[in-house]
């Protein structure tokens, strides 16, 4: 059951294959929902990206060996061509690796020819017709802000932070003024604050744990729960998986319970447009429950 | 510092009774010097999530708690990665092996567990 009008009218041909890489699936099943509620609402041709593995990260693997990375992360460059979709990515990091590794074999191609080689033993071939986008990308360029803001039937009167991520600062400022355009047309308040570029510390937490839940994420948590806001808004799983470590370190260790829910950007629009928290399953299976934003949303305060 | 003054420290570290040439090493590599410590291809810490990499082909499981989470929420149980398409995770694998990966990181899939 939901709330509000359907929008049907499709924004182009192109075939989208949402890459859910590693965490989504396994810790954030309503940002998933919320996500294809969102892009079938907004007309579409959005599908999962079949087969799929993880991206694999940049972080571990190129650090490791970059012909390795190349590799591997092709063979889902290669499952998007056979399927004949473009890759969306919500996860910064599954963007990175997945755009970097297409320029960088569209740029060398004796790159080209040995992940070929290396996918040929899997009876696998890359020939670099596929292309990458961000999911904020595929909403802001393609679906265009003008038909978001028309699909929003219930504006969210609630104040959030917000967390673009590093590595959505690739292109500049490109994809966090996409970001905070598509969140304000929801309605919501965005709360500036000193640490809304701090890294959360993910890639930090591999070397200096300490200082990547304390000093980073931990400096966002704090802010959030001293300036009293309803929601702290993300898009990229990698992020929200440091958010949902620092939320049991922080408690386990300090003693510290933070209460500030950990939204997704797309449950905010998927709300926005009219569908209710039971749609997506706001409520189960997150480390803060989001009891109260569900009760303020409710009752339209 | 003229060769001279070099020689002279050098004579009076043997004086003292030290061995220039010797480094300060653990007592078990002067005996064994071929077994002396090296750098694995793979960090420690990230073992683990390499480890998954190989068996599941993503960093995360997908057991029956998720799969509850996954309905709960009015998705089908399973995700459709490789967590179901078992045959995208077998071409991995097969890239791993025969690229010459998984050999060089030490990785020993019968045991499950790095040689080092």
């Amino acid at each position: 059951m939901r709330m509000g009008t359907k929008t049907n009218t499709k924004s182009s041909s192109t075939k989208y294959g949402y890459f859910l890489g590693c965490v989504m699936p396994a810790k954030m099943p309503w940002a998933e929902k919320a996500t294809f509620l969102v892009s079938k609402h907004l007309g579409l041709d959005f599908d999962y990206l079949k087969e799929s593995l993880c991206c694999v990260r940049p972080g571990v693997w190129k650090a490791i060996n970059p012909d390795w990375w190349l590799t591997l992360t092709s063979q889902n460059l290669a499952n998007a061509e056979k399927q004949n979709v473009v890759i969306v990515d919500s996860c910064n990091g599954c963007y990175i690796s997945h755009y970097e590794c297409l320029q960088e074999l569209k740029e060398d191609p004796e790159k080209l020819e040995m992940v070929n080689r290396n996918l040929e033993k899997a009876g696998m071939k890359l020939a670099l017709k596929t292309d990458v986008k961000h999911f904020l990308q595929v909403l802001y360029e393609d679906v265009g802000i003008a038909r978001i803001k028309k699909a929003v039937v219930n504006p969210l009167n609630i104040r959030i932070m917000r967390h673009i991520g590093c590595h959505a600062r690739k292109h500049d400022e490109r994809f966090p003024n996409y970001f905070d355009e598509i969140l304000k047309a929801t309605g919501v308040e965005i709360v500036d604050t000193p640490y809304d570029k701090t890294c959360c510390g993910l890639l930090l937490y591999f070397s200096d744990p300490n200082s990547s839940i304390f000093h980073r994420i931990g400096a966002k948590m704090q802010t959030a729960k001293e300036l009293n806001i309803d929601a702290y808004a993300l898009i990229c799983s990698g992020c929200y998986d440091q958010f949902e470590r620092a939320v049991k370190i922080y408690k386990e260790e300090k003693g510290i319970v933070f209460e500030t829910p950990i939204v997704h950007f797309s449950e905010l629009l998927a709300l926005a447009f009219g569908y209710k928290p039971e749609d997506f399953g706001m409520m189960y299976c997150r480390p803060i429950p989001p009891t109260k934003l569900i009760q303020k949303l409710k009752e339209g305060k | 510092m003229s060769n001279q003054e070099k020689i002279k420290s050098w004579e009076k570290l043997l004086d003292a009774g030290i061995k220039v040439t010797e480094h300060n090493q653990a007592e078990d590599v002067k005996k064994y010097p071929l077994r002396k410590e090296f750098r694995p291809v793979a960090p420690d810490i990230a073992k683990a999530s390499l480890k998954r990499d190989f068996e599941v082909g993503l960093v995360y499981y997908v057991g029956d708690d998720v799969e509850q989470d996954r309905a709960l929420c009015g998705l089908d149980r399973k995700p459709p990665t490789a967590h179901v398409f078992k045959e995208a995770l077998e071409k991995k694998r097969k890239i791993l092996e025969e690229a010459g990966i998984m050999g060089t990181l030490g990785f020993e899939k019968d045991k499950g567990k790095f040689k080092y």
